[in-house]
Order: structure tokens, then sequence, then C-alpha cells
């Protein structure tokens, strides 16, 4: 166990942390749920890829910097620390990108890793359909073969910013007979394909972040498909670990968030519910706690560790203690929590985050099905 | 950076698991209930094992390992609720104090119990050799006032009066409480876990529910989470760090309220049976009660910390989660 950084990792934590306040806007984005925002999102990940900072990890070869886990958690620190913005391509960089990266082949990491890197291709992730939710096995859009393609037909629902990206990975039956997990296939389809439909749905706060899309007789190149044809089910539940562990929700993030919280926590000590000065401590807490978990997490990956359904259990934490940390922000502004034009953007935004919060526990595998899991493949207990 | 065990730390942690489960098995606990006392055979096992002489130098009998190999330890510890005044006198006690001392301790020839105004009891007074208080060490009184607690394996005493704060001894100690709480709350996950698997209702094992499910399942996400604040205090107060006891308060907090989840929920899951003095799961949540207050309370440490992270000027950044250059907030 060694808890301190290289002189190495400090001196990129300092050139990282160079680079951010020289480029991070100054005002924030609007919300990167909507058309506006989203471009302006774009317009960032291309001033990111200019810096070569798109996604660190990934090999020089694919528009990355071939860099170890250590490392992307302090460009993620650094990233967090100068409020930079969220990630429009994270669909992409966090679940895509790796899964391509152990199951594509050397032509389609050529193809579609290095424009994801340079935010020059949006993705959208398309697996749920209106009748498969938690239950993803229960999948029916079908892909049927026809000489070098696909023809896809059916419909996939609550795909994320899927109205402002330009591809999509999607999960199709690609067997007919087939039942459940066998006879799906992970497949890549552009979004402006002739038989392509998308229909945007407004999320809770009003925004069109996620579309349902419809596929009719849309036809695609059998290289389109990753990895063996019915072999999408161990495909996906690999972007999902992807998903659900180590890279979507780093740290850094609710370290930001809890630092905000105990700012705005002073600034509304004299008004605060009892239970505020608790709270805001738990929240800090539980951020720390959920940093020191990830570095443990990484040392482990780092030297050739595994992690499987312990992506569980982070799931869960990341995603409660980002729900209590908005909650507790919101007591914290009392009345005036209702209000929409507030004086200062910062207040706008813990509304925003705290509708977003509310999506965590379900997205990404409910906290249900988590819990599931880590009952049966951690403890041991009956299915 | 690297923020694993190493391979002997894991060796130590599962050669003391291992011989705690073959020497300390439930057995043990219900019959030093009866017994009432101690048990010499059992002190001389756990010395026989070189707990006695973790933190000791080499030169003076030791192994001369550090708080970290102490807090591994200690989980164990708390795994098999051992209450032989072990962690105590060898994992908090004896780097406190000479040199000659500490040979005795890794020698299994001296037991030292610990007085701090933290405290208003003073563990295993009867029996100990020393007292280590207000940072030196006074011999105990004759005839020590008992006091009843609600661990029926604790023996404790009254406090001796005026004794000075250490900052030092409760640092440590309140680690090594952590570590054991830690360990207790493991352990009643796994006597849980494992009734749920077997009982049977509605035709089927308990397990099977998903309302059981989901309870241990809590669990286990508390438990993961609090085990690295638990390295980290280690790690930091091993390094002399400047923050090393706001990550000691952190990590009790944790162990504290991870212990107390994991009690009320395999209560829970045993049904009427956790209700009982029969099943062995008792001595767990009543160990996991007792040190949830020793060394610091939950308000003592809650209170630590939010006078740095609340009212202090900490720095809070996601980079600062290693730091070790900011100096405590004065509480
Ligand atoms: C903000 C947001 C973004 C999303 N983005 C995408 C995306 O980009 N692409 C995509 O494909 N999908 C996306 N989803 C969909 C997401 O994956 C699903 O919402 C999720 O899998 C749950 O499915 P469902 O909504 O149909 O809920 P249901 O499966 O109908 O579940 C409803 C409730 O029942 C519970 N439940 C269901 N089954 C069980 C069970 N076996 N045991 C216990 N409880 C159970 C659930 O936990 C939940 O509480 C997104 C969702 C949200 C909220």
């Amino acid at each position: 166990m060694e808890l301190t950084y290289t002189p190495e990792q400090n001196a990129f934590r300092a050139e990282v942390r160079a680079w951010m306040a020289a480029h991070v806007p100054a005002e924030p984005l609007k919300t990167l749920e909507g058309r506006e925002g989203f471009d302006q999102h774009v317009a960032w990940e291309r001033t990111l890829a200019s810096g070569n900072w798109g996604m660190v990890t990934w090999p020089e070869a694919y528009g990355g910097r071939g860099l170890d886990l250590i490392r992307w958690l302090i460009f993620e620190e650094e990233y967090y620390r100068a409020g930079a913005p969220l990630r429009a391509n994270q669909n992409g960089i966090f679940l895509l990108g790796p899964t391509i990266m152990e199951y594509g082949t050397e032509a389609q990491k050529a193809r579609f890793l290095t424009p994801m890197a340079r935010g020059e291709v949006m993705w959208a992730q398309a697996w749920s359909e209106p009748n498969a939710g938690s239950d993803m096995a229960a999948i029916r859009s079908r892909a049927v073969r026809d000489g070098d393609d696909y023809v896809i037909s059916g419909q996939k629902t609550w795909s994320s910013r899927a109205a402002f990206a330009d591809w999509c990975f999607g999960i199709f039956r690609t067997d007919p007979d087939s039942k459940r997990h066998k006879g799906l296939s992970f497949i890549l389809v552009p979004l402006d394909a002739p038989g392509v439909t998308i229909r945007p749905i407004r999320q809770l706060h009003g925004e069109t972040g996620f579309a349902e899309i419809f596929f009719d007789e849309v036809r695609v190149p059998v290289a389109n498909r990753i990895a063996g044809e019915g072999e999408g089910w161990n495909v996906a539940m690999a972007t999902a670990g992807f998903e659900r562990g180590l890279m979507l929700r780093s740290p850094a993030r609710f370290q930001a968030a809890a630092r905000r919280l105990v700012d705005l926590y002073r600034a509304h000590a004299d008004t605060a519910p009892l239970g505020a000065r608790e709270a805001v401590l738990q929240a800090w807490m539980d951020a720390q706690a959920y940093a020191l978990n990830t570095y443990a997490v990484a040392a482990t990956v780092m030297a050739g560790g595994h992690i499987g359904a312990e992506a569980s259990l982070n799931k869960i934490f990341w995603s409660e203690l980002d729900r209590a940390a908005h909650r507790t922000a919101m007591s914290l502004m009392g009345a005036r929590a209702e209000l929409r034009t507030l004086e200062n953007s910062t207040a706008n935004a813990w509304q925003e985050g705290y509708i977003f919060s509310l999506s965590g526990p379900i997205y990404a595998g409910s906290n249900e099905i988590q819990r599931n899991i880590i009952a049966e493949r951690l403890l041991g207990l009956p299915r | 950076m690297d923020f694993r065990l190493t391979q002997d730390q894991i060796d130590l942690r599962d050669a003391v698991r291992d011989y705690l489960a073959g020497e300390h098995g439930p057995e043990v606990l219900r019959r030093l209930d009866v017994e009432g006392g101690r048990d010499a055979a059992l002190w001389q096992g756990l010395i026989g094992m070189g707990l006695g002489g973790l933190l000791v130098a080499e030169a003076h009998g030791g192994l001369g390992l550090g708080l970290v190999e102490a807090a591994l330890v200690a989980v164990e510890l708390g795994r098999a609720n051992v209450s032989e005044p072990i962690a105590d006198t060898a994992l908090v006690a004896a780097p406190l104090l000479p040199a000659a001392h500490q040979a005795a301790i890794a020698a299994g020839t001296l037991k030292v119990a610990l007085a701090h105004p933290v405290n208003p009891w003073i563990a295993d007074l009867a029996g100990a050799d020393l007292v280590l208080a207000g940072g030196t060490t006074v011999a105990p009184p004759a005839s020590p006032t008992p006091l009843d607690s609600v661990d029926p394996l604790r023996r404790l005493y009254a406090p001796l009066p005026a004794v000075a704060d250490d900052d030092a001894l409760l640092e440590r100690a309140a680690l090594i409480t952590a570590a054991q709480l830690i360990g207790a709350a493991e352990q009643m996950l796994t006597l849980a876990t494992d009734y749920a698997k077997t009982r049977e209702q509605f035709g089927q094992p308990i397990g099977g529910f998903q309302a059981i499910k989901h309870h241990l399942a809590t669990v286990a996400v508390k438990l993961e989470f609090a085990r690295p604040l638990l390295w980290r205090a280690a790690w930091a107060l091993e390094q002399g760090h400047a923050r090393a006891a706001l990550h000691v308060s952190h990590a009790k907090v944790a162990a504290t309220d991870t212990a107390v989840l994991a009690a009320e929920t395999a209560i829970q899951v045993h049904g009427a049976m956790g209700y009982t003095y029969e099943v062995d799961l008792h001595f767990w949540m009543k160990r996991g009660w007792a040190l949830a207050g020793a060394w610091g309370d939950r308000a003592f440490h809650q209170h630590r910390l939010a006078a740095a992270v609340l009212d202090g000027d900490m720095t809070l950044d996601p980079d600062a989660t290693f730091a070790s250059d900011i100096l405590l907030q004065a509480s």
C-alpha cells in the first residue's frame, strides 16, 4: 500500500490543471439534454480533443495518451475541480469504446475509436425497449440477415441524447427463433440511415434528453456487428460492467458536488434544517469513500484483477449518494428551492442536478436489479 | 499510488483468520460467557501466533509491522469476537511504551489497560499489569470497581480519576476499534447470509425472497465502502499525516454505522431466532453496540470531522483525497 502520488503523477496533475485553467469555458454551458446545450458540449469535446484529452487511457493509435487508471483518476479530479462540462459523448467513450477495445476487430477499432476520442462522432445506446427494461433479455427488435447486410426492424426507447447523436449501438435479435439471452447481437447503426425515425421524449426537467428510435427495415452491413452473431448478450454485459464500474461515474464528479454542497451549507447555515449539518457531512464522507474505493479498484485492475459483480456495489453507492446530496441541497434552499429563476445559476444547477440524481438509481440497471445481483452473485443466495 | 494490500498483508490476515476460525469459534464465546472470565490458554495462543509482538521491533522480539497490519489483524479479532486484551495491549499500547515493556508484550508476559477521558470505563483493568494513562504508565488499582457492559464478554471497570488527554493513544485506539467493528459487521453479514440459505419458509430458503436479498445486499454495499476508509486511516496514522486524525474519525463513524446496520439486518433476517440468547449472533451485535461508543462515540468523531469540513478551511476539492499537508483545524 502506497497512498502518495509519484513526482510524475504530480507533474501530470499540474499539466492537466494548467490546461483546464486555460480552456474550461468561464460560463457554464446550457444543459446537455437539449439541442443548443448539446451542440455547445460537442464544441467542448473538440476543444478537449485539440489538447489530446479526449480519452487519456486509450492507446495513442486511437486518439488517446495510453495512460494508466491512476492518471485517469487524476485527470478526472482536475477536470471536475476546474468545473469542466459533462461529457457529451459519454455513451461512446465510456461504454462503447471499452467494448470495441475488448471485442472489436482491428478494422472496427481503427474505424470507430479515433473519431470517438476526438469528439467527431456522437453515440447513443439503444438497448431498452418498451417491453424490455430491467428484463433486457425480452428484446424483440430484429436484425435479419440478408447477404452481407442486416435488415433491422423494431423499436428502442429511453435512448439518451439519441435525438442529437450520430450513431447508436444496439442489441437486436438476429435469430428469430431464439429466446431470452440467446440469439442477440450487438450492432452499430448510423442514425441517419434510411428507415430510422427518432421521436424525442421530454424528461422530468422538460428537455428532450432521451428518445425513442424506430427501425423500419434499416439496412446495415454485417461488418457493423461487434463480436459474433448471437454473442450480443455477453458483449452487452461487459459494456454494462463498464457502465456500472470504473468509468462512467468517476468519483471526482461527486467530490466536486460535495464541495459545492459544503459551500451551499455555509451560505444557508442559519436557516438550515436540523438534519442538514449531518447530511452535508455525510455527503462529503460518502464522496470520499467512493473515491477511495475507486482507487482501490483501479489498483486491482492495474495489477491484472477483474471487476465482475462488484460493479453493482459501486453503482448503488454512487447513485444513492448523489441523490442524497442533491436532496440535501434542496432542503438547504428551503422555500426558494421551488423558484426556477433564482438570482444565480448555481442554484438552478442544483435543481437540475436534483432532477438528474433521481434517474441514477434507475439507469445503468436499476438499483433493485443491482441488489439482486449482489445477493445472488456475491453473497450466493438462491436465484 | 497503489491502494492494495500486499501479498504479505493478505497472508498475515488469512493466517490469523484461519487460526481464529479453528481456535476461537462460537463454542468458545459460549464457554467464556458461562465461565465469566478471560482464558490463559487463549491468550497464549494469540501470543504464539505472534500477535503480541506485531508492532514490536524485531530487536525486541516482535515482527516490526505497522498499523495497516495491526488494523488487518484487528478486523479478524472483531470477526472472531476475541475478548482477550490483545488489541489494547499489543495493537494499541505497545508502540507507545518503552522497549522493555514492548519486549514483555511480545513475549506475552505483560497486559496493558488503557485509560483515557473519552471513555467512561477502562476495559480489562483487573488482570492488567500496567495502565497507560495520560501518556505515562501507572500501576492498576488494587481493587478496581467493576462496571456492567451490555456485552457479556467485555470486562469494564470504573475510570481512574483525572487522567489527562493523550491524542496518540486516542487515534490508535479509535482506529483499532473501527477495525474490530468492521470485522464484527462482516461476521454478522456472513451469519445472516448463511442462515438465509438454510432456513426454509413457504417451501424455499428465505434467501430466495427478494426482501431478504435486498437487506443483505445493502449491508454488503455499506461494508464495501467502509473498508477503504479503514486502510487509509491506518496508513495515514502510520505516516504521521496531518490529516490522520480526521481519517480515523471518518473510518470510525463509517465502521460504527456499518456494524449497527449489519446487526439490525442480521437480527431481522433471523426472525425470532435472532431475538434469542441461544443463537450466537447476539455476541457480535453487542460487541458492535459496545464498540460504537468506545474511543470516541459517533458524536465525538462527527463533530471532529464537521469542525474541519464544514467550519474549517480544509481543502475539499477532489484532488485532496490523499492530501497530507493540511493541518487539522482546532476542534
Ligand atoms: C435518464 C435515463 C437514461 C437512460 N438512457 C438509456 C440509454 O441511453 N439507452 C438505453 O437503452 N436505456 C436507457 N435508459 C433506460 C434504462 O436502462 C431503464 O430505465 C432501466 O433498465 C429500467 O427499465 P424500465 O425503465 O423499463 O423499468 P422497469 O424494468 O419497468 O422497472 C420498474 C421498477 O420495477 C423494478 N423491477 C423490475 N424488475 C425487477 C426485479 N426483477 N426485481 C425487483 N425489482 C424489479 C425496477 O427496479 C423499477 O423500480 C435510461 C433511463 C433513464 C432513466
